[in-house]
């Protein structure tokens, strides 16, 4: 960890009238800066900005700097938002983790976070060793032959699903982005991850309401039982009604380069019946533009498996 | 007294492992690692290195600090920058030392290293083309044994004639050891004595060893060691911090404190090697054995250090056989060194071996536990020294009631999504001793010290040595006050080869004869006051002529502050006449989800036939924690080296070991046979016998659920995933 200085502002004019890094819980960023990848000289505690409140009563708001833990815990979440913050990371995490810094946190590609090795996303065009290296863990849709690096959040999974907005504000104002539109794939440029502008900050996340996503769930599929990223999940929202699905909304986690919505997933399953075939002939809809790499070509299969496996969830005991 | 007399302590922080410990004028020592795996140093610019703030000095095969390849009882040991040849990536090539530690990390990130970058062999796939004959005299380097029934030509012929054969090739995967404390040091001199606070298995050990890096005699070195947080052999050897701790601080005169980085362990240690066995079991319809054949290839450092042997210690222990064919290979890779990790050999051996029997049981369509108890052994194959004491029947009859074994089918059962299948294993690991010797003293306030140079890396040896001390002085425990981790302590209780309690606690019932002897001579001596009395002791009094004096009380009647007496103990005779070993029956029941194939071991349950148990308590948790590295390997641990011989995953976001929630329900039983024929105390080893078998259970249960045998470890969802 290099020096740095640190300030803590107590506006959020204060704070954007600053240039540096801005540090929430600090489970990403002061984990990269040990590790040599984040350098910063100027770093600006946030916490004391007034960016809290959890909000349910017309869909959801969350202010920026809410606990993971306390957004999970809270009764109104929608149980595929509360699930999959309470299957990320781990309890002493999930305490400190900020929902603003949640939905920046950098990929866990391990080259990333390497600085003895090359890396496009962390220094662009020096080559991406993953493409050819460890990369079971690494992307198999919206992937680039410059990145392959796997977005680690669970919960932007859900909020996706969701149609979820964040707001963020500068010192040129504020404005309003949806969440999937917020985050870029790799392309050419793996180095830009977001729309992030310089010396703007998330200050709200907001979620429509959607009344039937009270039938909702997150699965985490992973090589442990807790405190382990994803090798793929499924964050799936159904609206059943006499025993047809009329809407659903599903997107998939640990398998791509963004949280990744699966809109024709979604097409394939309304108009069904709730049978084990309509999940899935939808679920096959899925890996459309999967590319596998050398080490986890089974990501395809277990991406189907994974929403197949959400949607009997969610429908247990009303299958025909 | 508490259950662990350390447990005090270590739940509030005040034990003070190696690296805690602080002096004034302290430095702070950081390593610089190669980043190539083969291939020579050809220049280090250190100059931004030694211009950055609060650097004292830096140290590089091109400047180095003079070290001396150490030789013990375990060989040589390799000590940093004495040449410029790199064999791995990660190797250390460099430290800094500076006023503090961040000022070393920053500066150790300044060092430049250009290689003349040389082919590396990284793989075992790669490197099996041309492995070798493990070299002689090196731990388990046997590399062939041959024993064949009369009119038998050869083993192919053996296993030709068996009218059931099971053949299959299984790997292991290498690990580390990942002791939650890294390997560390702090080095002082002090008027020409080097104090060296480091975590280790044995104080004298590693005082020998850096007597004999550092060229100075034995009685200038203390090695102080009360604490270590975990070892499992990773700490046998002194640690490269520790070697450059100690010549840095010879240097400059002032105390350095150098510690690994959690992701330096994983390479600048050593670890286990990866496996590749091929098992050939013949058999006769009724599942008799009538030909073993096992051929192992482990991996190896490039200086060829360390052997795995997977044959000797399983297919040549485990199962009667007239027909025995073991074999053994190393394959020299470019990869870290590899070393003693928790049962070397057995650990990955008994995964193929008790995966082939589990096979060769569906092949014949036999109960698993009854094919393993009708080829049960008696002796070691071909030798005729038979086991002291083997229970082993009766492990698996008490485990198998207890697990409920009889619920078990063929095809495993279902519940909801979840495929459900029970697996088991036989677990064995060799009894064996060191020679130990301990101190015991009785004090005139009525208590007593033990004392040996050995270490309890959470093995419990510390309230063994207190147990076995106040039974043999017949005094309560919590009058003894236990003493390991210094190398001026007599040498004993060497934390390896689970043989920690019976060697050190046999030694201490000789320290405790010999003590009460001397005491009962000076109690009876002239004047004093049992003189021409028929004295004697019990209860941890002198006893005679109608009087009885504590032994406290005598001393200070005597004027004398206390009484103290050395017991050694070593292997005998006892090795002539049986053979020792510990064993074990190990069941568990695996989950498999029908959709996403994650496998999640549910319950497992070990029964152990470990002669006495002296402290149930840390028996148990030596036994858990061996049957939770089991779990750990056969579903989560390898290290993932890339072609380059880089590692893909060295720290723990990468490098996955169970969580709580992978481990739901842990149930250890013993089986109490004291065995008196091994040693006096009637105990028997503990600290490895837990691990051994457990992966192949873990992996039986997995084809009991699934249908599926995955043949190597870890087993991961993809295994399981059949599109």
């Amino acid at each position: 960890m290099r020096q740095f200085e640190l300030t803590a502002p107590t506006t959020v004019d204060d704070a954007l009238a600053t240039r540096g890094t801005f540090l929430a819980g600090g489970t990403t960023l002061v984990d990269l800066m040990k590790l040599d990848v984040l350098t910063p000289q100027q770093v600006l505690d946030i916490n004391g900005l007034p960016l809290r409140g959890i909000d349910t009563s017309d869909g959801l708001r969350f202010g920026a700097l809410e606990r993971m833990a306390d957004i999970a815990a809270h009764p109104g979440v929608y149980p595929v938002v509360s699930r999959a913050l309470l299957l990320s990371a781990s309890q002493q995490l999930r305490n400190m983790a900020s929902i603003g810094g949640n939905l920046l946190q950098r990929t866990r590609c391990t080259y990333f976070r390497d600085v003895a090795m090359p890396c496009n996303r962390r220094d662009p065009g020096s080559g991406c060793p993953a493409i050819t290296g460890a990369n079971r863990m690494h992307a198999v849709l919206g992937t680039s032959e410059h990145c392959v690096a796997t977005h680690a959040s669970d919960v932007a999974v859900a909020l996706v699903a969701l149609d979820a907005e964040i707001t963020l504000v500068s010192e040129d104002g504020e404005r309003v982005v949806a969440l999937a539109d917020f985050y870029r794939l790799p392309g050419e440029t793996p180095e830009v991850e977001n729309d992030l502008r310089p010396g703007e900050l998330i200050t709200e996340v907001r979620v429509p309401r959607l009344d039937w996503a009270s039938r909702s769930t997150y699965v985490k599929v992973r090589d442990r039982q807790s405190y382990e990223f994803a090798l793929c999940s499924a964050a799936v929202a159904l609206d059943v009604q006499d025993g047809q699905i009329t809407d659903a909304r599903v997107a998939a986690g640990g398998v791509a380069t963004v949280p990744w919505r699966l809109r024709a997933v979604e097409e394939a399953l309304r108009g069904k019946p709730v049978t084990l075939a309509s999940f899935e002939d939808a679920a096959a809809e899925a890996t459309e533009g999967v590319k596998p790499l050398a080490h986890n070509a089974f990501k395809g299969s277990l991406l189907k498996r994974t929403i197949i496996r959400a949607l009997l969830e969610l429908t247990e005991g009303e299958l025909r | 007294m508490t259950a662990r007399v350390d447990a005090p302590l270590k739940v509030t922080g005040q034990a003070r492992y190696g690296a805690d410990h602080w002096f004034p004028d302290m430095t702070y020592g950081y390593l610089v690692l190669s980043t190539i795996a083969h291939g020579r140093i050809e220049a280090m610019d250190v100059t931004s290195a030694k211009n950055a703030p609060g650097v004292i000095a830096v140290y590089t095969p091109f400047d180095p600090l003079v070290l001396h390849k150490p030789s013990t009882f375990l060989g040589e040991t390799w000590v940093p920058l004495q040449d410029r040849e790199v064999a791995y990536y990660g190797q250390p090539i460099g430290v800094v030392i500076a006023e503090t530690f961040e000022q070393a990390r920053d500066a150790a990130m300044l060092v430049d290293a250009t290689y003349e970058v040389l082919p590396a062999v990284t793989s075992m796939s790669e490197g099996m083309a041309t492995a070798e004959d493990p070299p002689p005299s090196r731990f388990g380097s046997q590399s062939a044994l041959e024993l064949l029934a009369d009119g038998v030509a050869s083993i192919e012929d053996a296993i030709a004639a068996s009218p059931v054969v099971v053949e299959a090739t299984y790997s292991t995967a290498p690990q580390n050891h990942a002791a939650m404390e890294p390997h560390s040091a702090i080095a002082t001199w002090e008027n020409g004595v080097l104090t060296v606070y480091s975590g280790n298995q044995a104080s004298n050990l590693q005082a020998d060893e850096l007597a004999g890096a550092l060229a100075v005699d034995g009685d200038r070195v203390r090695a102080v060691n009360p604490f270590v947080g975990g070892a499992f052999g990773g700490k046998g050897r002194t640690s490269a911090p520790a070697f450059l701790a100690a010549a840095a601080s010879r240097a400059l005169g002032r105390p350095v404190k150098a510690a690994l980085t959690r992701e330096q362990v994983f390479t600048a240690t050593a670890g286990r090697a990866s496996t590749v066995q091929k098992l050939t079991l013949g058999a006769d319809k009724n599942g008799i054995l009538i030909a073993v054949r096992h051929d192992s290839w482990c991996s190896t450092a490039m200086d060829r250090s360390f052997v795995e042997p997977t044959g000797q210690g399983t297919s040549g222990q485990y199962y009667t056989t007239p027909n025995l064919s073991l074999s053994q290979k190393i394959v020299p890779l470019n990869l870290p060194p590899t070393t003693f990790m928790r049962a070397p050999g057995e650990a990955p051996g008994s995964f193929a071996l008790e995966s082939a029997m589990d096979e060769l049981a569906v092949a014949l369509d036999v109960d698993p536990i009854e094919l393993r108890l009708r080829n049960a052994s008696t002796a070691p194959i071909g030798k005729d020294l038979q086991w002291s004491s083997k229970h082993l029947d009766e492990c698996f009859r008490i485990g198998a009631d207890r697990f409920g074994w009889s619920e078990r089918t063929p095809g495993g059962r279902t519940d909801g999504d979840w495929l459900v299948g029970m697996g088991t294993a036989s677990a064995l690991f060799p009894a064996g001793r060191f020679p130990a010797s301990v101190e015991l003293t009785l004090r005139a306030d009525g208590t007593a010290v033990v004392s040996t140079s050995g270490a309890d890396p959470g093995t419990g040896l510390l309230t063994v040595l207190a147990q076995v001390s106040g039974e043999s002085l017949d005094i309560a425990t919590d009058r003894v006050t236990p003493r390991l981790g210094h190398s001026t302590y007599p040498a004993g209780g060497f934390s390896a080869g689970s043989t920690g309690t019976a060697s050190a606690g046999t030694a201490v019932m000789v320290a405790a004869a010999q003590v009460i002897d001397d005491l009962l001579g000076l109690a009876t001596a002239p004047g004093a006051p049992f003189e021409g009395v028929e004295a004697s002791y019990e209860g941890g009094a002198v006893v005679g002529g109608g009087r009885t004096m504590p032994f406290g009380e005598l001393l200070h009647a005597l004027g004398r502050e206390s009484l103290t007496a050395t017991g050694t103990s070593a292997p005998g005779e006892e090795v002539t006449k049986h053979s020792f070993g510990s064993f074990g029956a190990q069941f568990c029941e695996v989950r498999v989800h029908r959709w996403t194939r994650e496998a999640r071991v549910t319950r497992m349950l070990g029964v152990f036939d470990a002669g006495r148990i002296i402290n149930e308590k840390t028996a148990r948790g030596q036994i858990a924690g061996g049957m939770i590295w089991g779990v750990s390997a056969a579903l989560h641990e390898a290290l993932e080296f890339e072609e380059s011989g880089r590692l893909a995953n060295g720290d723990f976001a990468g490098y996955l070991v169970p969580v709580n929630a992978d481990i739901p329900n842990v149930d250890v039983e013993f089986v109490h046979h004291p065995d008196t024929l091994h040693n006096a105390l009637g105990a028997k080893g503990v600290g490895e016998v837990g691990i051994v078998g457990m992966a192949a259970a873990v992996a039986n249960a997995v084809y009991n659920a699934t249908g599926i045998r995955v043949r190597h470890i870890p087993i991961t969802i993809e295994d399981l995933l059949i599109d």
